[in-house]
């Protein structure tokens, strides 16, 4: 079938047109820009989980492939948790990693951005650790403070 | 897989909205991976800028553009392989310039052709920067909506359904479908995120087509 379609034609419709939108289709309701806070949030919350992630790590002496290994998770998603606030994990690295670590499972969920914690109180709390906390080769004395503050704030014990 | 080229190419032509020239377009179907590429790298970007903009400027949330989220390569993944689904890209100066996805499955809902058979526009959207910013930047090409409407009543043509067309219009389109395209509104779908739901008749297809012959 030949089209009707020819540049003539499309030139005439396009005057048509002017000044009007087009667009069809199911919409989504939930605006983008309260979202990117949204995000933002998760973000900051995110790299509190990757720096915890990180130094529990490094207090068990593993390297990223050995825990990886140990709790049965893909190596580049333990790296993109510990690397890049944006990644949004798995649930099931996070439930392995909280088994390993002996931490909430709860808690860290929360810390993923994988649910909304309806007490947001003991996040603030881990990223202020998170932000005290150095990176450098062994752990520093305040390093293990910030460790021992993000497994408290991480346990099951402290509500 | 979404193919690399497409199948099929229609030389057609857009509208320069602010020399008011001629350029030269194409027409592709299917979508393929280069259009997907390209809402990925240059849809997506455009629109959340323009989304910042208009949210610094406080416009209302409800004056936002509608398809701001959609994710051209999850609905493409979703129809692929689909014989009922077809989908068309308009090409302008190597980038995608809109897209649309259609139905042929689906059948009318108007009294006069109830039941019958009609291709239903899924989706159908322009590149950010042919859409009238409402903070008062200007399109830059016109033309893409009628070109692919006009492709939706071809293809309505072709399988035997005499041009009927169906749709679901996003909020700031519906003047473009009631009135530039004279299709007939059957109100607010309750059943479909309240959106108002426009068919076109044989007749009015016939003279969609001939309105810019």
């Amino acid at each position: 079938m030949n089209s009707k379609l020819n540049p003539e034609w499309c030139l005439a419709m396009a005057e048509y047109e002017l000044g009007f939108e087009v667009g069809a289709g199911a919409m989504a309701l939930d605006p983008m820009p309260e979202l990117q806070d949204e995000n933002e949030v998760a973000d900051e919350s995110r790299l509190a989980l990757g720096r915890f992630v990180t130094l529990a790590r490094r207090k068990s002496g593993l390297s990223v492939e050995a825990l990886a290994e140990k709790a049965d998770i893909d190596v580049g998603e333990l790296l993109s948790i510990e690397r890049d606030a944006h990644h949004l994990p798995e649930t099931r690295t996070i439930y392995r990693l909280a088994m390993i670590f002996g931490v909430s499972q709860k808690k860290l969920m929360g810390l993923s951005g994988l649910t909304k914690p309806k007490d947001v109180r003991y996040v603030d709390e881990a990223i202020r650790y998170a932000a005290r906390s150095e990176s450098i080769a062994r752990l520093s004395k305040e390093e293990q403070a910030a460790l021992d503050g993000l497994i408290a704030v991480l346990s099951d014990k402290q509500e | 897989m979404t193919p690399a080229g497409p199948k099929q190419i229609i030389p057609v032509a857009l509208l320069n909205v602010a020399s008011r020239s001629p350029v030269v377009a194409e027409l592709w179907k299917p979508i393929t991976e280069k259009n997907l590429a390209d809402w990925e790298v240059l849809w997506a970007p455009e629109t959340a800028g323009q989304l910042k903009v208009l949210h610094q400027a406080g416009i209302e949330r409800r004056l936002w553009p509608q398809s701001r989220k959609w994710d051209w390569r999850q609905k493409q993944e979703a129809f692929r392989g689909r014989l009922d689904n077809q989908s068309y890209a308009v090409m302008q100066g190597g980038e995608t310039q809109a897209m649309m996805i259609v139905d042929l499955s689906a059948r009318a809902r108007l009294d006069e052709q109830v039941r019958q058979h009609l291709v239903y526009i899924d989706f159908l959207e322009a590149a950010p920067w042919n859409r009238r910013t409402l903070t008062g930047g200007q399109p830059r090409f016109a033309g893409a909506g009628s070109i692919l409407l006009g492709a939706a009543i071809e293809l309505s043509l072709e399988q035997g359904f005499k041009g009927r067309i169906g749709l679901h219009s996003l909020p700031q389109s519906n003047d473009f479908y009631a009135n530039a395209c004279g299709m007939c509104d059957l109100g607010a779908d309750e059943n479909y995120s309240n959106l108002r739901y426009f068919e076109m008749t044989p007749e009015i297809a016939a003279k969609f087509l001939k309105k810019g012959a």
